[in-house]
């Protein structure tokens, strides 16, 4: 695929930001912004009750494989094709990026997290920054009859607005990083200065994470971290929870 | 370079299963051995080249046709030994027509150092159609202590009901293998990865089954278990650091459930046993 190769290519080096773009992504990949983000903790409160996440380096190495193996690689993926196919107005692709998005989910409730937050993304989006092309992804999944997840929501708002990829999808995993790392702060419990150490850690990780997946072939789509997708399926059946997935 | 492929497909006839069509090409046979009462028509597939190097590929077909009940089983564990570059192919694609039911019972596939495997399993399974399939990948040859540190596995699947895509998953370790079978977030020190995929129209209700039964065996941190379901697709995991003992509580799980599914008997194939 030259012509997406090619986008690719020149969103990863024009690094320029404008203030409004930059304003865009700090409102749109905010805790703030009403995803439901908070509910959500990716399986982390039974791999916490299980013993498998412990203290400030264990969460930071388990968020790392999670953004760098886990549904962060797979998503970030998924967010570049969702990206590219706006972008170069290539409904095929679209259409790919969405029925990927909408199958390649590891758990009921890892789908249930990107499918409620991709649909509260987007549904805010339109009524506050609207924007044809998102009316048109819409239509397309309710003709399809796919749900979104969040990364195809994520990377077609942020295209459709014409914020360039390398600065939205480092945005997006940041936001990633920071919802788990939050909810590790909540379920170990950590300090709110040991969170920010822990964000601060994963600084270079949400990078290489986001400058690999504008590299890597379709062929190539997928995961390597089964212990989350197995915490996950254990979270869904965990007594005492405060999270939804 | 191997390219074999065998294709298997089941009819009804005179109102029981029979084999409709058989294609076979080196190393790839199917053998069928005697059938057993109340049991699925019941093919073996033998790999005679004894296992896949860099470039090899393996295509295998198998369909249930409509109301039939077939079972298809490796005669033995599948290696995949060290590739000087290029990848082994492994191609699987499974049809179960309406009322049908398949079974697709995997041996497992021992990943040697620097092994490049990239397996797929495409299954479409029909209304009212029932498929019960499974892999097992195991790094290394274990019981001689055998650690892989290098190498690409690719494990993938994509489900489709009645020609609709439904799931997709893909275990892809293209990095250090080693410091991905170590990481907490990885295997956490498992040595092997088995997976059991059920579709039909009654996964979700199975789910209780079959968390019933992963109950009852327990899990501890060498052998993990976990059940989910997805739509029509009902998802057990297993990550074991004995490839010993994963295949036997495996092999436990399936023939249970085998039987709460479909009312087959409670055991696996003797081949599967040895």
């Amino acid at each position: 695929m030259p012509k997406t190769t090619a986008t690719i290519t020149a969103m990863a080096t024009d690094l320029t930001v404008t203030g409004v773009d930059l304003l865009r992504v700090l409102a749109w990949f905010s805790p703030a912004f009403p995803v439901g983000a908070f509910s959500y903790s990716h399986g982390i409160e039974y791999a916490v009750e299980a013993g498998l996440v412990d203290g400030r380096d264990g969460l930071v190495h388990w968020v790392e494989g999670a953004v760098t193996r886990g549904a962060g690689r797979v998503d970030a993926a998924l967010f570049c094709a969702a990206y590219t196919a706006i972008a170069d107005g290539d409904e095929a692709d679209l259409i790919w990026a969405i029925e990927r998005g909408d199958t390649m989910r590891a758990t009921r409730e890892l789908a249930v997290e990107s499918f409620g937050q991709g649909e509260a993304f987007l549904e805010t989006i339109r009524a506050t920054w609207p924007q044809p092309h998102l009316d048109r992804l819409v239509q397309i999944a309710s003709d399809q009859q796919r749900r979104l997840a969040y990364p195809i929501a994520a990377g077609a708002v942020v295209a459709a607005h014409g914020v360039p990829l390398a600065v939205a999808l480092p945005a997006y995993l940041h936001g990633l990083v920071a919802n788990l790392i939050s909810a590790g702060v909540r379920l170990i419990p950590l300090g709110q200065t040991d969170g920010q150490r822990a964000v601060a850690a994963l600084e270079p990780v949400v990078l290489e994470a986001a400058a690999s997946a504008l590299t890597r072939p379709r062929e190539d789509l997928g995961s390597a971290a089964p212990m989350i997708d197995w915490a996950s399926m254990q979270h869904e059946t965990q007594y005492t929870r405060l999270f939804r997935s | 370079m191997v390219d074999g492929s065998a294709a298997v497909s089941f009819c009804v006839r005179d109102g029981i299963t029979a084999l409709s069509h058989l294609y076979q090409s080196d190393p790839l046979r199917v053998l069928f051995p005697r059938p057993e009462p109340r049991e699925p028509a019941t093919g073996v597939l033998v790999t005679t080249s004894g296992g896949l190097v860099g470039g090899d590929r393996l295509n295998v077909t198998v369909r249930s046709g409509t109301g039939a009940a077939g079972r298809v089983l490796g005669q033995a564990a599948e290696k995949i030994y060290r590739s000087v570059g290029d990848d082994s192919h492994i191609n699987i694609r499974l049809e179960v027509a309406r009322d049908g039911w398949l079974e697709w019972l995997p041996q497992e596939t021992i990943v040697f150092e620097n092994a490049r495997l990239r397996r797929l399993t495409v299954a479409d399974v029909a209304p009212r159609a029932r498929l019960l399939s499974g892999e097992i990948v195991v790094f290394g040859r274990t019981a001689m202590g055998e650690q892989v540190t290098k190498g690409l596995v690719r494990e993938a699947w994509e489900i489709y009901r009645d020609g609709r895509l439904v799931w997709a998953d893909a275990i892809h370790i293209d990095e250090t293998l080693k410091a991905i079978l170590g990481a907490p977030s990885g295997f956490d020190g498992a040595v092997a990865f088995a997976s059991l995929v059920y579709v039909g129209d009654d996964a979700a209700a199975q789910l209780a089954t079959a968390r019933d039964l992963l109950a009852a065996v327990g899990h501890d941190s060498n052998l993990r278990v976990g059940a989910t379901h997805l739509g029509d697709v009902l998802v057990v995991r297993w990550l074991g650091r004995e490839t010993r003992r994963l295949r036997e509580v495996y092999g436990g799980f399936w023939a249970t459930f085998r039987h709460r599914l479909a009312g087959y008997p409670q055991t696996m194939p003797r081949l599967w046993q040895i």
